[in-house]
């Protein structure tokens, strides 16, 4: 396979050239198993009002007009039996993947767009905006990324939005660096040279020649910064700074711990939350994995 | 003849390329006289490289027999057990390889990787390993205080004379030398030479050089095997092979290389590219860019002949060989088929 | 490197909306006490001179009381550190020996169904919530089975004469497998994948196949040469390891209540101890810097190329 950044893109309307620039890795099974997992969620997500039996919030009671609590899977018709405080878990569970593809999206996304740009900037422009930037991405690395996420979750609004700004604060390092990289190396050859000397201007130069040759790259890092985030937000609710309106699986995970379910042999109730956990962040693993052997097709010898 | 160290007989050896297999080397037939600097030459990819590793059997994965023989000092290479070819190693075959600084580990200093053969192969102690490594430093040209250096502190030539250094350490029969002076410059180059050479005849061990170089075989080499497309074309004492090449190809070749000891005179190359050995031709190989091809060589198998005095070469026109040898001279003749 | 994440955690701390001594302060608390625990602190003082005050106090390792405890920060602080090295290091330390170990041998062994088999499964072990794999390991051999207890890292009622007895007692020892195989487990991926993917490389070096033409045994290609140069990234890897490990041991302390610097990170952050909070977050980020420093470092020391330039 050819190397994504042999050739400039700069044929056809600029939408087209950026959906060619970004192609789906359906040679590696496995990152297609990736895919249909996404797929998966992506559909339980969307019709979670259709597919969940209960309100995940709501407290429930029996026939008998007793707490529906602590019930076993499948008893009085909960699939997944319920909560100490009598709630169904499989619709919480169904709710859960909605706030997971939001966090794991919109923080990839943001990473990928901060790392970019920074890349961008700094290998294109070099000099002292490169020196500046470069700093940051250091002193971002020395920060301990998850007690950062914790401290910031905590003392500004617990939302899962300042989750995913704490985590787009950090992350962009990697991603920014070896776009920098990639920049450095594109800057050299021949085709932006011939750009320049016909007077394209910098900005010109940078997004109709540099960008679309790394946005593959961007989407790798993004892709791996799906698995990240879910993981994170899953730490954070876990440790009880997360957002107490949304349902997710690192809530239902603290939920669990909390009320006692580990001693009390609830594995019906903490385990079904980490293995959808454990599925989506897999998935994103298997599609970056994907995407490298297209970037960097050596590492299949 | 029973006093060749090596023997090779109608060796096949072919890599798996996908589901196709590639006959790298077909058919090659030559031996080594003991005591002898034998010179292995062809283009790149002409299969001399996977003869040579082949002698080891330590080859690609790809890669495997297909058939043919190797008699080494009266033993059959092919059929002897792995852990009796692994005895024969180094002790019996050695090797200097084309890249000393890619052969020689990084992490480890020169004395630690002589040590390791002497010790594990040749049954030295350390003290005796000691005295044995500071011997072959003498030989090879090196001050002893440089055993205890790491490879990359060492320049090209002085890798390559390590490397040697290493090859000799248990005084073996045969040693093969795959392109050992390539990467060098020409200075260097006769230098390295120089020294194989007088320790060849010093120690009395036969050497095959493979090298695409032919002024290199020129230089030191008793004889001469040429190979072309996976097929031995021409092999004899080096002398008789260069003044009166019976093989066009041989001819060709020699008027396409600088001389090691002078650069005079105009480099005609031969046109054209070796075929693709996944389909190879009919007939000769070479024929589709030889000047002097008929069409009987196009269909009908070359036998390696007898051309007089241990002169072998595989060419249904070797009878003409005078004649073509002096048309051969001429660059025009070679600008034809361009 | 350290000053710039001190003044960034100084900026995160001071310039929060909250008021730093809500905590402290209590309700019945007049206007004029309020003042003067205000002026204790430093905090009626302008912001660029108590960040010069916070910066001054850190350079002589002073950082403040902890409001929960009444106690130095730093007292409190280096009490836990050696709980947090002990678990970073033992888990550290197995996930490493096991995954060079079995990352040479699925080099070895490429193209084969084990290898195949082999590399999702650690993929997914990656991607495995550390704290969720300590409720698993929690609830199966500590609730479940009994072999092992839930939390802490001594029995109640146990007393040690020295640091060292305690650390080397069967019962801290017995506390430490459940958190220290969690964290094993999910670390074991990264020494194991490089390893496998250097090893691959490695063993397509001329260096390896000249040892296979000299005859050497198997073990000495395969481990004195192919794995002793593999080893060298996987080696440095560690150290950024370390760093790495000592940020996520935040959720398996809290799951293990084990003692150490992240669990009281969490505490202090959730009982807004802001001085505790700041010391547990600044000492975890030295270990990171440190790490960071000690990588480079070990990368010279191993590598004769740099060694002996």
């Amino acid at each position: 396979m050819r190397s994504a950044t042999a050739e400039p893109a700069n044929t056809g309307n600029p939408v087209m050239r950026v959906l060619r620039k970004i192609r789906l890795p359906l040679d590696d099974p496995f990152a297609v198993v990736g895919l249909l997992i996404y797929a998966v969620f992506f559909l339980v997500a969307i019709f979670a009002d259709q597919l969940a039996t209960h309100d995940p919030l709501e407290i429930l009671f029996d026939k008998d007009y007793q707490l529906a609590a602590d019930l076993r899977p499948l008893e009085d018709g909960f699939v997944l039996g319920t909560t100490s405080l009598g709630r169904d878990i499989y619709s919480q569970l169904i709710y859960g993947s909605r706030s997971a593809l939001l966090i794991g999206l919109t923080a990839a996304f943001m990473v990928a767009v901060i790392g970019t740009v920074v890349g961008l900037l700094s290998g294109y422009f070099g000099g002292w905006i490169d020196i500046l930037l470069m700093r940051a991405a250091d002193i971002a690395f020395g920060i301990p990324f998850l007690p950062f996420v914790i401290v910031l979750a905590a003392f500004l609004e617990p939302s899962i939005w300042n989750v995913v700004l704490a985590m787009a604060l950090i992350l962009w390092r990697d991603t920014g660096r070896v776009i920098r990289s990639q920049v450095l190396t594109l800057r050299t050859r021949a085709y932006i040279d011939a750009a320049r000397v016909s007077g394209s201007s910098d900005l010109k130069i940078v997004f109709r020649h540099i960008a679309p040759n790394i946005l593959p790259l961007s989407f790798l890092y993004g892709s791996i910064a799906i698995g990240w985030a879910i993981l994170t937000e899953a730490a954070i609710s876990f440790l009880g700074f997360g957002d107490p309106e949304t349902i997710s699986w690192g809530y239902m995970l603290q939920d669990a711990y909390a009320s006692q379910a580990l001693s009390q042999g609830g594995y019906y109730w903490f385990v079904p939350p980490g293995i959808c956990i454990v599925l989506v962040v897999v998935a994103g693993f298997f599609i970056s994995r994907g995407y490298e052997e297209i970037l960097f097709p050596k590492l299949k010898e | 003849m029973s006093d060749d160290i090596l023997r090779v007989e109608g060796l096949k050896i072919s890599y798996a390329v996908g589901t196709s297999k590639v006959r790298a080397v077909d058919d090659a037939t030559f031996s080594i006289p003991s005591g002898s600097i034998v010179g292995l030459v062809g283009e790149s990819g002409c299969g001399k490289t996977t003869v040579a590793r082949g002698l080891t059997r330590i080859m690609a994965k790809s890669a495997s027999f297909d058939g043919g023989e190797v008699f080494f000092d009266g033993k059959n290479l092919l059929s002897l057990s792995e852990p009796d070819m692994n005895e024969l190693r180094w002790r019996d075959i050695a090797f200097i390889p084309q890249s000393a600084m890619n052969s020689l580990d990084p992490v480890y200093t020169i004395e630690k990787q002589i040590n390791e053969v002497l010790i594990q192969r040749g049954g030295y102690n350390k003290t005796d390993a000691r005295a044995r490594a500071e011997e072959l430093f003498e030989m090879v040209g090196i001050e002893k205080q440089r055993l205890g250096d790491y490879p990359h502190q060492f320049s090209g030539g002085m890798r390559q004379r390590v490397a040697i250094a290493l090859a000799l350490a248990l005084n073996p029969k045969l040693v093969i030398a795959d392109e050992p002076v390539t990467a060098l410059d020409v200075i260097v180059q006769r230098q390295i030479l120089d020294t194989l050479k007088s320790l060849q005849d010093k120690l009395g061990i036969s050497v095959i050089l493979v090298t695409h170089d032919i002024s290199v075989v020129a230089y030191v080499c008793d004889r001469i095997v040429v190979m072309y497309a996976g097929r031995v074309v021409e092999s004899g004492d080096t002398t008789t092979v260069l003044t009166a090449p019976y093989h066009p190809y041989t001819m060709g070749l020699y008027n396409a290389f600088p001389d090691l000891q002078s650069s005079e005179g105009l480099l005609t190359p031969i046109e054209g590219h070796p075929p693709d050995l996944s389909n190879p031709p009919d007939g000769c190989r070479f024929a589709p860019r030889c000047p002097f091809a008929e069409d009987r060589c196009r269909t009908s198998d070359i036998p390696l002949i007898d051309v007089g005095g241990g002169h072998f070469a595989a060419c249904l026109r070797s009878s003409e060989a005078d004649a073509l040898r002096e048309q051969a001279a001429k660059p025009e003749t070679w600008a034809e088929m361009a | 490197m350290l000053w710039a994440v001190a003044t960034i955690l100084f900026l995160m701390f001071r310039l929060m909306p909250s008021n730093p001594l809500a905590a402290y302060i209590d309700p019945t608390f007049t206007v004029e006490q309020q003042a003067a625990l205000m002026a204790k602190f430093g905090l009626d003082r302008p912001l660029w001179e108590q960040y010069f005050i916070y910066l001054w106090n850190l350079l002589q390792g002073e950082l403040g009381d902890s409001f929960f405890y009444r106690q130095p920060v730093g007292t409190r602080v280096l009490e836990l550190l050696p709980n947090t090295l002990i678990l970073t290091f033992s888990s550290l330390i197995i996930a490493y020996t096991f995954g060079i170990i079995v990352g040479a041998w699925l080099a070895w062994k490429r193209d084969t169904f084990a290898e195949r088999a082999a590399i999702p499964l650690v993929l997914t072990t990656r991607a495995l919530p550390e704290f969720w794999l300590g409720m698993l390991l929690l609830a199966l051999f500590s609730f479940t089975l009994g072999w092992f207890p839930a939390g802490g890292t001594r029995s109640p009622g146990s007393e040690y004469a020295s640091y060292f007895a305690l650390y080397t007692s069967r019962d801290f020892l017995s506390h430490l497998v459940l958190p220290a195989m969690t964290l094993a487990i999910y670390s074991q991926g990264l020494p194991l994948l490089l390893m496998r993917s250097n090893m691959l490389e490695v063993m397509n070096e001329d260096f390896v196949t000249m040892a296979r033409i000299k005859g050497l045994s198997s073990w000495t290609v395969v481990v004195r040469h192919a794995a002793r140069n593999a080893l060298l990234p996987v080696m440095t890897s560690f150290a950024i390891a370390v760093g790495y490990q000592i940020q996520g041991n935040v959720v398996v302390e809290t799951v293990f209540s084990w003692p150490g610097l992240g669990r009281e990170l969490v505490n202090a952050v959730s009982a807004s101890d802001y001085p505790l909070a700041q010391g547990a977050f600044l000492m975890i980020a030295v270990v990171v810097v440190l790490m960071n420093l000690l990588a480079d470092l070990l990368y010279t020391l191993l590598d004769p190329r740099i060694s002996h330039a």
